[in-house]
């Protein structure tokens, strides 16, 4: 995309090595940061109302979250149909991004649901 | 993206329904004076599926990637209307005021 978005040149062709590195459309790539997001605070949540109902308590319910956000990044891996670099400028941001604000409202489902079933 | 939104509901409602029978469950349990070691098999299965339904649905549900190289093919299409320098108005297109006019009544 000409203009505002370009960081690099962008006179050589597309396969030829460091450049193609630094050029890459920004605006796309927020729309695919804000999907990422989308995806893991679902299933944050959907993950904290199962993990609720099945019982969880201390280290298991945390243990569920570290393998249920690892198996979304596969998903996600997936969705970008393993090419991650043609999506993304680095991998962590399919694999780290929206950790620790999905763990919030883990917790936070988490508990409700617990309290819901388990206590009342 | 229609048929994800239905899939999550339906994800959601099982999850719900799954939840109504641990409560019931647990109602059982304490009649019968025993301990809480987790819910029944039918309950987890249902929970695991509830849980699939969901996840196939937060992957499916936001949207595709868009590309990111300003050489894909995507963007190639997309990148000429979005830049303002090659907008033009003073075209034979401006002959046909007709259907405009059309367009704005309806």
């Amino acid at each position: 995309m000409a203009g505002p978005f370009e960081l690099g040149s962008s006179k050589k062709k597309p396969g030829d090595g460091v450049n193609d590195l630094l050029t890459f459309n920004a605006e796309n790539m927020q729309s695919n940061m804000k999907i990422i997001y989308y995806s893991r605070t679902f299933l944050s949540i959907i993950g904290g109302v199962v993990a609720g109902i099945l019982g969880f308590t201390s280290l298991k319910g945390f243990v569920f979250y570290f393998l249920l956000m690892m198996v979304t990044s596969l998903g996600l891996v997936a969705k970008a149909r393993f090419s991650i670099h043609s999506y993304f400028d680095s991998s962590n941001r399919v694999l780290l991004d929206g950790f620790l604000g999905g763990l919030m409202s883990f917790v936070l489902f988490w508990t409700f649901a617990f309290d819901i079933v388990h206590i009342f | 993206m229609g048929l994800a939104l239905i899939v999550g509901l339906l994800g959601l409602l099982i999850l719900f329904h799954a939840a109504y029978s641990t409560i019931q469950y647990r109602g059982l349990l304490k009649i019968t004076e025993e301990e809480f070691s987790g819910p029944p098999f039918d309950v987890v299965i249902e929970l695991f599926l509830g849980l699939l339904l969901c996840f196939w649905a937060a992957l499916t549900a936001p949207g595709k990637f868009l590309s990111i190289h300003p050489h894909s093919e995507d963007n190639r299409i997309v990148s000429l209307p979005a830049n303002l320098d090659f907008m033009i108005f003073n075209h034979r297109g401006k002959a046909f005021p007709v259907e405009m006019d059309l367009k704005l009544r309806q």
